[in-house]
């Protein structure tokens, strides 16, 4: 489960060396997007294929698109510039998701507003970890760490 | 012209299937006729296919980058990288027709060095079913942060290569 906004602990101290190795082996995917209609086709597929290309269980994929779907749904209108930044990474049992250039509060928000009637907070819900930086230029980072489970690694029935 | 997004990845053969992808979420967002989202995608295939085989020879590892913006109906994309530019390869492992490919499927495809010894492959594509008059896109349709590139070649749609320096895909 998540551990509390404004904890600026990076997400890579959260994950293993041995995951950290598989994500250098895959290498990070980048994408920068003008904020508005484009961010959630691109980002829904972009994290699909990496995930997809790293085994992941359709029910991985499947939480990874919710995330995506919340993301999108909430983080258009928070950019600090215009731009979002998001990037993925991904091993075999866990993916970073990252989304950066947010406004200075962006970021938390963004978070507090993915919360659903009866169904709670999608982000913190699915992801293992959840934490928000800032950055230099005073805006902030969102920072998901995703997992799955290694028993179910490959095509799910 | 201001870049709608801006794709960084590892140039590896594996992440072309990154690169389709996501184009077709710029299909899907711009409603682009799949006729002619099938062009964009071979051409910008092609164009990381070249990265690819040839930016970075010797198992060298670097970066690609792909670009697009959507003006006025029509889609410019952008194929950079910081490999070893363009240059004639008589050994080269492809057939040789990944250029004259773009060629034909774009409006105008530009080659040239950017800012910071990268090497780009600018392409444009009407989207109106119109045909563009290449001549007129080519120079005016320069993605924000990619300058002119310097000792551009343009190739356009009706197959005269004029112009093109050798890389092949």
């Amino acid at each position: 489960m998540s551990e509390a906004l404004g904890d600026t602990q990076t997400a890579q101290t959260a994950v293993s060396d041995t995951v950290r190795g598989e994500w250098e082996a895959a290498g990070t995917v980048s994408l920068r997007v003008a904020d508005g209609p484009l961010v959630g086709p691109l980002l829904r597929r972009m994290v699909s294929i990496v995930l997809a290309r790293a085994d992941w269980p359709l029910d991985g994929l499947d939480d990874a698109l919710l995330v995506c779907d919340a993301l999108s749904a909430h983080a258009p209108g928070r950019a600090q510039a215009g731009w979002l930044a998001l990037s993925v990474r991904a091993g075999e049992r866990e993916a970073e998701l990252r989304v950066g250039e947010l406004s200075c509060e962006g970021a938390a928000d963004l978070v507090r507003d993915a919360t659903l009637p009866v169904v709670g907070n999608v982000l913190e819900g699915i992801a293992t970890k959840v934490s928000v930086e800032i950055e230099p230029d005073g805006g902030s980072q969102l920072v998901l760490v995703l997992g799955t489970d290694p028993s179910e690694v490959g095509i799910s029935s | 012209m201001t870049p709608d997004m801006e794709l960084a990845l590892a140039a590896r053969a594996e992440n072309i299937a990154i690169v389709r992808h996501v184009l077709g979420g710029l299909g899907e967002a711009y409603e682009v006729p799949e006729e002619k989202l099938s062009d964009i995608r071979l051409a910008v295939t092609e164009a990381c296919a070249n990265v690819v085989v040839h930016a970075y020879p010797d198992g060298q590892a670097g970066q690609m980058e792909v670009v697009a913006a959507m003006e006025e109906e029509t889609l410019t994309v952008l194929v950079r990288d910081w490999g070893c530019g363009i240059s004639p390869r008589p050994d080269s492992p492809g057939l040789g027709l990944g250029l004259s490919l773009i060629a034909a499927l774009a409006e105008s495809v530009q080659l040239g060095q950017g800012e910071e010894e990268r090497t780009e492959v600018q392409m444009t594509f009407a989207l109106s079913g119109a045909t563009t008059d290449a001549s007129a896109l080519a120079g005016a349709n320069t993605l924000a942060g990619a300058s002119t590139p310097t000792g551009t070649h343009t190739l356009t749609g009706t197959n005269s290569h004029t112009g093109t320096n050798g890389q092949s895909a």
